[in-house]
């Protein structure tokens, strides 16, 4: 899961970056509204955390523009103005949910966790295929209800397939959703956390489709 | 004195009545007694004049009747009255002497008196003469067809009532007339002040929250400078409440974020494993805790600041505490690998006061290397001329906007996409402390035509000159 995180503050900015990465989130930090809008025309992302007292261009401008453009990525918007009317404001503009600051670090993970839920069309956090019982917010993963080990990579490699089941996802794709900006991506990592998926799953659960990528049927 | 004006307007106009009142009362009763006693001498002349027509015979039984000379009958002839009044029978005595001054008749009584001596010189015309122990009032006629004189005397009355009834019969309705006067002054000077309780009740009624123009309809000419003047105050309260409102909703915001970055950090640093992020996060709490200290800090002075509306000043060398701000500032600038330059004049002395100038030039330095480009130059200078001395702290760095310029000195005013963390308030700081000391504070180019530089002008008083010159002869001796 790819999440663009926009904020201009220093601390703040990469201290939501560790956490959201801590959670199992590959992040985009961008520091300025151009830096964003840059982002967001280049990259498909899960959900962008956004923080309304931007620099250039402002949080809620860049909301209404990501909104004019059709993009329907649900939004995180953060503040510092707590005011009834802010609030309000930033969610007619198109924000999803709302967080003023000070907030709480776990907060923030389980409203991202919560919006991504809803923008899959699911209601409760355990994602059940077959035999899997899959725990985003616990990242752990029970197959028949024996716990099996996976690394940060290969569990975000599942979740991206588990997320968007019945539709390929490329090599290219699945690599977005591992790594950050900062982050080298590692060749033949894809290839490599995919068999081990399989070996620790069951080797029917991912299908390989030639030419195009790899994906998890629809249950 | 009452301390009302309703009281103290009531016994002004009350004494004032009364007193005129008084003067004009004790006017008209010396002018009615002296009418009095000049009635009663023309009675005695009139009597006089009678008498001496008198035939010897009439003459004889007038002596031993009596004349009744009472000057007042009662209509209630029951009523008891003092022995020497109007109303009671008051005898006029009479002598009649012929050419010769042999007596031809006298009043039976005025033998008894005693009275032939004081008489006997007697020269014609009215006097008062004292005989028997009382004042007699005496008339002496010579009649020149005759040859005789005629000499009429009255006990004069000492305690006549005559003027006395006539002055309490007028002061009886006047002192009636008093209190029922005194009570419509009391209510017309009420009634006269009611807008200044209307106004009372308006202001203490009112909600301190409140700071609405007081309308409290028609107002005389009087109490509409008060109303005005008050409405005025409230206005001017009205705006500094707003604008403190402002101020404190802006500092909240900002003490937010640093907040913000705190927590995060310190989350980041509890649920993290990798103890080298661990530690990262750590680092970023204490500077967020940096941060928040610093910007508590300006707040702090601001507030000091805005407190005092003058500060005592006193001639400050500039140079030495622009030397001890760049040396105070120095690892800032070895961190960013800025170097700090100072020009200027060595005996630049200006009005003002050294901690707060120590203030002023500190923030003007770290502004130029925060804002001021990695490795690039800022240079402090010193310029005297005529009338001022002028301070600059100039940076080659990516300057500010023109459309920024004029935002520089409002609170919590960033200028945006610098990655610097300030709070904002340096320049607000540095454009108060200026305020105090009559300088001017001007914005332009930095160094070699790029970068930012602050201009701080002092104002060279009189005063300020003259210490100086001395100063300067101290050093040279």
């Amino acid at each position: 899961m790819r999440i663009l995180l926009v904020e201009d503050d220093d601390l703040i900015g990469s201290g939501v970056e560790a956490g959201l990465h801590h959670a199992g989130f590959a992040v985009d930090w961008a520091q300025d509204g151009h830096q964003a809008k840059l982002a967001l025309e280049t990259t498909d992302y899960a959900l962008v955390v956004l923080d309304l007292g931007l620099p250039r261009v402002s949080g809620t401008d860049l909301l209404k523009w990501l909104r004019g453009c059709g993009k329907d990525v649900p939004v995180l918007v953060l503040t510092a103005k707590g005011t009834v009317a802010d609030k309000v404001g930033g969610l007619d503009a198109g924000a999803d949910d709302y967080l003023g600051k000070p907030f709480d670090l776990t907060e923030l993970i389980a409203r991202c966790r919560a919006l991504l839920r809803r923008s899959q069309g699911r209601s409760v956090e355990i994602l059940r295929y077959r035999a899997l019982a899959v725990d985003p917010a616990a990242q752990t993963v029970l197959r028949d209800d024996v716990h099996v080990p996976l690394t940060a990579r290969e569990w975000a490699v599942l979740l991206q397939l588990l997320t968007h089941q019945g539709i390929p996802q490329s090599r290219a794709r699945l690599e977005e959703s591992l790594y950050g900006w900062h982050e080298e991506v590692e060749s033949n990592a894809i290839e490599v956390h995919i068999s081990n998926l399989r070996k620790k799953l069951g080797a029917d659960l991912i299908k390989t489709v030639r030419g195009i990528g790899y994906v998890v049927e629809r249950a | 004195m009452p301390n009302s004006i309703r009281g103290r307007l009531a016994l002004l106009v009350l004494a004032s009545i009364t007193l005129v009142w008084t003067i004009a009362l004790g006017w008209s009763y010396l002018l009615a007694t002296r009418e009095v006693a000049e009635w009663d001498s023309a009675r005695l002349v009139q009597l006089a004049q009678f008498i001496v027509l008198l035939d010897q015979n009439d003459l004889s039984i007038l002596s031993k009747a009596r004349i009744d000379a009472r000057t007042e009958y009662s209509r209630h002839p029951t009523r008891a009255t003092a022995a020497d009044g109007d109303e009671t029978p008051r005898e006029a005595l009479f002598q009649v002497l012929d050419a010769n001054g042999r007596l031809l008749a006298s009043s039976a009584h005025l033998a008894s008196l005693g009275a032939s001596e004081s008489l006997a010189g007697a020269t014609p015309g009215a006097r008062i003469v004292t005989f028997g122990g009382r004042p007699w009032q005496i008339y002496v006629l010579q009649d020149n067809a005759s040859g005789r004189t005629v000499r009429v005397l009255e006990s004069t009355n000492s305690r006549s009532d005559l003027t006395t009834g006539v002055a309490r019969r007028i002061a009886k309705p006047i002192a009636l007339a008093l209190p029922v006067l005194a009570l419509l002054v009391w209510i017309s000077i009420g009634h006269s002040l009611a807008p200044l309780k209307a106004l009372s009740r308006a202001i203490r009624t009112r909600d301190a929250s409140k700071l609405e123009s007081i309308e409290i309809g028609p107002t005389p000419v009087e109490v509409r400078p008060l109303v005005d003047a008050i409405n005025q105050l409230l206005s001017r309260l009205r705006l500094s409440i707003t604008r403190e409102r402002a101020f404190t909703a802006d500092a909240a915001h900002e003490l937010k974020t640093p907040l913000a970055a705190i927590k995060v950090q310190a989350q980041v640093a509890l649920v993290t494993q990798d103890s080298a992020q661990q530690q990262l996060a750590m680092q970023r709490v204490v500077q967020g805790v940096d941060r928040s200290a610093h910007l508590a800090e300006q707040l702090l002075l601001l507030a000091r600041l805005d407190e005092h509306h003058t500060i005592p000043a006193q001639p400050v060398a500039l140079v030495a505490l622009a030397q001890d701000a760049i040396a105070a500032n120095e690892p800032g600038a070895q961190r960013k690998g800025v170097s700090v330059a100072l020009v200027g004049e060595a005996h630049s002395e200006v009005i003002a006061e050294p901690v707060l100038m120590d203030i002023l030039l500190d923030n003007l330095i770290d502004n130029a290397i925060k804002y001021g480009n990695a490795g690039g130059r800022v240079e402090v200078a010193i310029r005297r001329n005529a009338h001022a001395v002028m301070l600059t702290v100039g940076d080659n760095g990516p300057g500010v906007a023109p459309e920024d310029m004029q935002r520089l000195t409002d609170r919590f005013f960033r200028v945006t996409g610098t990655g610097a963390n300030g709070s904002g308030l340096g320049l607000s700081i540095v454009a108060r402390i200026a305020e105090y000391f009559g300088a001017r504070l001007d914005f332009g180019t930095g160094i070699s035509g790029q970068g930012l530089a602050v201009h701080v002008s002092f104002p060279l008083p009189a005063v300020a000159s003259e210490h100086r010159r001395i100063s300067d002869a101290q050093r040279l001796v």
